[in-house]
């Protein structure tokens, strides 16, 4: 189970950064969100929203979803098979724990995310 | 999990309270009563006394981000005799004044390089005269019996590992984090994340029952008879990520050694699969300060106290000079967190390096700031004092050439390396400045 | 001030460049509560030194609906008096983030300085090189102080070519985009010789009851939700839904996407194109493909000159990159006469005053007058529209609440504020706290 995005419906107001970045420091605070919404191309206008998974970088990109694999960088070449987490943006783990679900769902004005099976 | 241990926040409140009263010389005897360590029945009255350690922590060549996590566990806790020692120190007596080396998590084969002849000699020498070396991941690997080029040099411990294969089974997921080559062989992790471990209720890990940590490619052990097994991997978690198939992983973790003491000389190796100092595993953080007490040496080996060339600025002076670095941290911090989300890493060796790496080590001097703030003074070497600023501000110009060249689309491998050696000697820097400050304050003998 | 702040106000000075920090003592949230409860004060206090203050509310930056709200409290050069301009998208989040609830600026640099406000440090840098470029190339991710200090993200009050020369029609923009400045405080900056604010944050805010408040701010969210604005988007739906429908047929064509300002349910903002297709997604080439409508009332102002929609928007445009009040310039322009694009672009560099029909409300006239979709219970005939309209302003301006969305979201009522101030800070103001600071902001 993970989230799902219907990008064209976000308005980037980063409700969800927010909620994933209080759901772990029950603080505000922004830096430790596995959630990110993507506004760096304001002079374009460009938004949507970056997730950050165990294993991959879900993109929900406003013309379509795009999935990356996080820390490869040649299949072909032999990585250190140790590498540890860094801790500081966690992958999403849907607000394991908490009750009334993932925190960014719940936040969010414009019914973005969802539940995916 | 055996309850009678303390919540949480309580394990570190209670160590730190311990280790102030250690540190200002009060003699407390392990399960006396105020001792954070629980005394078995049959360890009650051993007689031995507590000292407060004074710790050396590897962050040289071959280390990876988690010797912070050692440094954490040692802020928590009260731990602040602390020294950061890298390849080149060791040999050249870096160890004589030491009770404790720390070796955390990274690369074994560039350490094991990078110490050398010297290194090792100079390890084999702390270890039999009294020193306790405490060994995590690859840490654990590097005192191991081997044939391999370098890592030969630090045939200490006679312990097998079980992880290792000449027929790999198949990889699951992340098959680049997956296994070594090793000769012939491979080494191969068959989890990674949370696992549970039951300790074998040998002192100093008796009375503790089951627990949680986490594994990152720590060896699962078969030690010789010599070896005291304090913990063996007992399950999994629904945390656990299976590298290969569950039997597999099944047979080749439960049942074994996750953590081992041994003896050389009149010092010991304690050594650990999983990083027992993350520090979000609270109790394993105590079982690594309960056997920095347990096997200490009974005397100290060295001086402790204010390096001589030290001094205490303060005032308006220290405002300034924690304003200057603050300020060039806070530049490095928001340029390295618009990094972060950028599809960029960088394979360096063979550890593959993100840009929410070099976040790491900003923010575990961040966090510090605030409290040296609070202080009436820091304790500077001259060195220090002029090299802090300098350091942090060439890092942000050098993260921003990082971040020109991305933004154009270069590549910027020729630039990684630099920024993380820069990183791992500013943050040593820093912290030792830290340590420092905050160890005269915790000895009374403040600022 | 340990709860929902970063407990600082920095107290700048331009003429020697010195910087004070000072708390947010607990006494003076407790009687003032926040936003221009305390930049008035502020004002107050450093009047005589023709102060620019800028201010965030308790609740700016948090997860209560419509939390975005920074205001600009100064004396204004067009009217004499002290107003309170509103500035929203992101800015005013970040600049709390940064570890600034409040700023006084004072005095006037020498050369041209930019403030770089991060993690509670102010740096006032030189600004010689940026002086003359406009907030569009501030902004640009290749040229401006987004490349100098790195970061993307990094939010800018700034200033045009109008402000740089003392016009009366400067205004402060956030980022390249208009700003509730209506008054000249663009002009104010020039002539401090201060070119630009930037801010970047990466602060923490404990609050007092984390559960109790995210758990308040989910249900006032969830009742908001049902509301009337649920599926309207854009600033075109403000003068549409006060009787200008008109104008959405005629902008339809330009309008690619809707966007928020932080954490605000309604997305006030409406980004059309012009030099590529509106249609398009995804990102292409084209650096600068249309504009970033954030106030409806600039928009229509060009409207009114019977310019087409693509030209007002063109307008607005030029507008921003010289850093020039829009209605004020529509006003002035439409006693020119003319009315093909490039003769009102090039009236532009020569505009002057007077500018009238300045508000003489202390808020913005960027805010629209009325109520929109929601029903707060007013009469009909319009009575008590302007009354409440003035206390409605003074409330979401004191605890931070988008001064727009305010107007739409009855949900949003003074005793859901209080408690979520409460909650978020454990300091236990009332209503009467909350009427004595109306009161004598609004006198």
């Amino acid at each position: 189970m993970g989230l799902k995005f219907d990008s064209l419906r976000c308005t980037a107001c980063m409700a969800c950064e927010m909620a994933c970045g209080y759901n772990r420091d029950d603080a505000f605070s922004m830096i430790v969100s596995s959630i990110v919404t993507y506004r760096n191309r304001e002079k374009k206008n460009y938004f949507g929203l970056m997730l950050k998974e165990s294993e991959n970088l879900v993109l929900a990109r406003p013309e379509k979803l795009e999935i990356q694999r996080i820390g490869v960088v040649d299949e072909n070449v032999e990585a250190d098979p140790a590498a540890k987490p860094i801790l500081l943006r966690q992958a999403c783990d849907l607000c394991e724990g908490t009750e009334g679900g993932p925190l960014c769902i719940r936040l969010c004005p414009q019914d973005v995310i969802s539940l995916a099976d | 999990m055996n309850r009678q241990m303390r919540a949480p926040s309580e394990i570190y409140s209670t160590y730190k309270d311990l280790n102030k009263r250690l540190a200002r010389g009060e003699e407390i005897s392990w399960g006396a009563q105020g001792s954070a360590c629980p005394a078995p029945a049959t360890h009650r009255n051993t007689g031995r006394v507590l000292r407060y350690p004074k710790i050396g922590v590897y962050v040289g060549s071959g280390t990876s981000h988690s010797w912070l996590w050692f440094v954490e566990l040692c802020d928590r806790m009260g731990f602040y005799d602390v020294v950061f020692l890298d390849e080149n120190q060791i040999p050249q007596d870096g160890l004589k004044d030491l009770d404790i080396l720390a070796m955390s998590g990274g690369d074994t084969f560039a350490v094991a390089e990078g110490l050398g002849i010297g290194g090792s000699q100079e390890l084999e020498a702390f270890v039999k005269g009294g020193g306790l070396y405490i060994g995590s991941c690859a840490g654990a690997y590097l005192p191991l019996n081997s044939s391999k080029e370098h890592l030969n040099l630090f045939n200490f411990v006679n312990v097998k590992i079980a992880n290792l294969t000449r027929t790999l089974p198949e990889a699951k997921r992340v098959p680049e984090k997956f296994c070594t080559a090793y000769g012939c062989s491979f080494i191969f992790h068959p989890v990674r994340e949370e696992v549970r471990l039951i300790t074998d209720g040998i002192p100093p890990f008796s009375g503790m029952g089951s627990l949680l940590a986490p594994l990152y490619g720590g060896p699962p052990m078969i030690p010789s008879d010599s070896a005291d097994v304090l913990a063996r991997y007992e399950g999994f978690t629904n945390k656990t990520q299976f590298l290969v198939d569950e039997a597999i992983a099944e047979a080749t973790l439960i049942g074994r050694a996750a953590a081992v003491r041994t003896k050389m000389g009149s010092g010991h190796f304690y050594l650990f699969g999983p990083h027992f100092e993350h520090p979000h595993f609270p109790f394993a953080n105590k079982l690594v300060a309960d056997a920095m007490y347990w096997d200490i040496r009974d005397t100290p080996s060295g001086t402790n106290g204010h390096n001589s060339n030290s001094v205490i600025v303060s005032g308006d002076e220290a405002r300034r000079l924690l304003r200057d670095f603050k300020r060039e941290l806070s530049n490095c911090r928001i340029v390295a967190l618009g990094m972060e989300m950028m599809p960029v890493t960088w394979l360096i060796g063979t550890k593959v390096y993100e840009p929410a790496k070099i976040r790491v080590f900003l923010e575990a001097m961040w966090t510090r700031i605030k409290t040296l703030e609070k202080m009436k003074g820091v304790i500077l070497t001259v060195d220090e004092e002029s090299r802090l600023i300098d350091d942090a501000a060439d890092i942000t110009v050098l993260l921003r050439e990082i971040r020109t060249e991305l933004d154009k689309g270069l590549d910027t491998i020729h630039l990684a390396p630099k920024i993380f050696k820069m990183l791992n000697a500013m943050t040593r820097r820093f912290l030792d400045v830290y340590f420092r400050t905050i160890g005269a304050t915790f000895k009374n003998k403040g600022v | 001030m340990e709860y929902l702040s970063s407990d600082n106000i920095a107290i700048i000075d331009l003429s020697s460049s010195e910087v004070k920090s000072e708390e947010l003592s607990e006494d003076l949230v407790r009687d003032r509560i926040g936003g221009i409860g305390i930049t008035t004060q502020l004002y107050e206090r450093f009047k005589d030194e023709d102060p620019i203050v800028l201010g965030t509310g308790m609740l700016t930056g948090t997860s209560v609906p419509g939390s975005s709200l920074g205001v600009i409290t100064a004396k204004s050069p067009l009217t004499g008096n002290v107003h309170h301009a509103p500035f929203c998208l992101f800015s005013a989040m970040e600049m709390k983030y940064a570890g600034f609830d409040y700023i006084v600026i004072k005095g006037a640099a020498e050369n041209p300085v930019y403030l770089w406000l991060h993690d509670g440090i102010a740096d006032i840098n030189d600004a010689s090189d940026l002086w003359g470029k406009s907030p569009w190339e501030l902004i640009d991710i290749h040229v401006g102080l987004r490349r100098i200090l790195s970061e993307e993200l990094i939010q800018l009050l700034t200033i045009g070519r109008a402000g740089e020369e003392g016009s009366d029609l400067a205004q402060i923009l956030v980022n390249c985009w208009p700003s509730g400045d209506r008054w000249g405080f663009g002009k104010l900056m020039g002539h401090k010789k201060l070119k630009a604010l930037a801010v970047r944050g990466m602060g923490i805010f404990e609050v007092a009851d984390p559960k109790g408040f995210i758990e308040k701010c989910a249900e006032v969210l969830s009742e908001i939700k049902k509301g009337a604005f649920l599926e309207k988007r854009g600033c075109i739906e403000f003068p549409a839904a006060l009787g200008q429908e008109d104008i959405r047929d005629w902008i339809a064509p330009l309008v690619h996407r809707h966007s928020s300002c932080f954490n605000c349910p309604y997305p006030t903002n409406t980004f059309v194109k012009y030099n590529e297709d509106p249609k398009i997604l995804e990102e292409t080439d084209v650096e600068e493909p249309g504009y970033l409508i954030t106030d409806v009332y600039g928009l229509l102002g060009f409207k009114d000159l019977g310019l087409s929609a693509e030209n007002a928007c063109r307008m607005l445009e030029a507008c921003a990159r010289d850093g020039i009040e829009p209605v004020a310039a529509s006003q002035l322009l439409r006693k020119t006469g003319k009315t093909d694009l490039d003769s009102l672009k090039n009236a532009l560099a020569s505009l002057t005053g007077p500018v009238e029909s300045i508000a003489t409300s202390k808020f913005s006239s960027w805010i629209p007058p009325k109520p929109i979709f929601g029903d707060f219970g007013l009469p009909a005939d319009g009575s008590k529209d302007a009354e409440w309209w003035e206390r409605r302003q003074a409330v979401a301006h004191i605890f931070g609440i988008h001064p727009i969305f305010a107007l739409m979201a009855p949900e949003l009522t003074e005793d859901v504020l209080i408690d979520l101030f409460n909650m978020g800070t454990d300091l236990d103001i009332t209503q009467e706290t909350l009427d004595e600071v109306v009161a004598d902001i609004c006198q």
